[in-house]
């Protein structure tokens, strides 16, 4: 594991943890889809706040966090689509894990 | 045929992306007359109208509000004041009728907003405690809807794809339910 590093000011914690308390108890009468949605703002503000002091490795992960959780906001209504923006960022999660471990990905080709 | 009425209500949208510029006084009252001209159950004119432009409210309220996704620099929350019900009325049942007032309300402020040439976009997804809290609301008091408000962005960044479009036809029946002019998808 890379070193400890603290990033997040107390603002951002506040922030975040509003973030999920708000989604906790509006999650019980909204849609099931609007639960990976506020996943997914969740993902976008915590890479915004910590875009600037993380790793090369984890920044090309928040780079395709960044862009292209908003895209996935204007496709909620299309599972397809939503879908594969949602695997294509568990794909850039996937490398960044893997990078960050030392390991190749690419299915050995 | 040319009816700005009609017209005003095909060419409204729900708008997300806003510049920073504020509404201007004259243009939120005249937004605020509109929604107090709206049709509530029986005139018991439940609704009360919260308006929020100070931008660290703004900031408060968008962090338990996870539905709202719009800059807007003005809020317009949709309240009902449980004094203004009639007896009949119960919140705590889910009557639909107080929610059949604010949903009206919202739209006719959102039509008003449209023919000035503003934007607009409501949200219910916010979270009520922590705004009684924050907007110091009374118990009686529960905000239902807010309209964000704003001038839009000229070329938006992010712009919903269109579904399959449904016409009205796809939409009405006449006399009785027919299956088979059932829209696919429901």
């Amino acid at each position: 594991m890379a070193e400890e590093k603290k990033f997040l000011t107390e603002d951002q914690v506040v922030e975040l943890t509003a973030l999920f308390l708000s989604c906790s108890l509006l999650l019980l009468r909204e849609p099931a889809l609007y639960g990976p949605l506020r996943q997914l703002t969740a993902a976008e503000r915590l890479a915004a706040m910590v875009y600037d002091d993380v790793s090369p490795e984890v920044r090309t992960l928040l780079d395709v966090a960044l862009e292209r959780i908003p895209v996935s906001h204007t496709v909620t209504g299309q599972r397809d689509r939503y879908k594969a923006i949602v695997v294509e960022l568990n794909e850039a999660l996937g490398d960044c894990l893997a990078a960050r471990a030392g390991l190749t990905t690419g299915g050995g080709a | 045929m040319s009816n700005p009425v009609l017209e005003n209500i095909k060419t409204r949208r729900v708008v997300r992306e806003m510049t920073d510029e504020q509404v201007s006084e004259e243009h939120l009252e005249i937004i605020l007359e509109a929604g107090r001209w709206s049709p509530t159950g029986s005139n018991h004119l439940p609704n009360r109208f919260l308006v929020v432009q100070d931008a660290e409210l703004i900031e408060l309220i968008r962090r338990v509000s996870p539905g709202i996704y719009s800059n807007a620099p003005t809020y317009i929350f949709v309240c009902v004041d449980r004094r203004n019900f009639p007896t009949y009325i119960d919140e705590e049942a889910d009557d639909p009728v107080f929610l059949m007032d604010v949903g009206q309300a919202a739209q006719t402020m959102a039509l008003a907003a449209h023919s000035l040439g503003l934007a607009s976009g409501p949200v219910t997804s916010f979270n009520v405690p922590a705004l009684r809290k924050i907007l110091n609301l009374p118990d009686r008091f529960t905000p239902w809807i807010v309209l964000c408000l704003g001038h839009a962005q000229p070329n938006p960044q992010f712009v919903m794809k269109p579904g399959k479009r449904r016409y009205w036809q796809d939409l009405v029946y006449r006399e009785r339910f027919v299956p088979w002019r059932e829209f696919e998808g429901g």
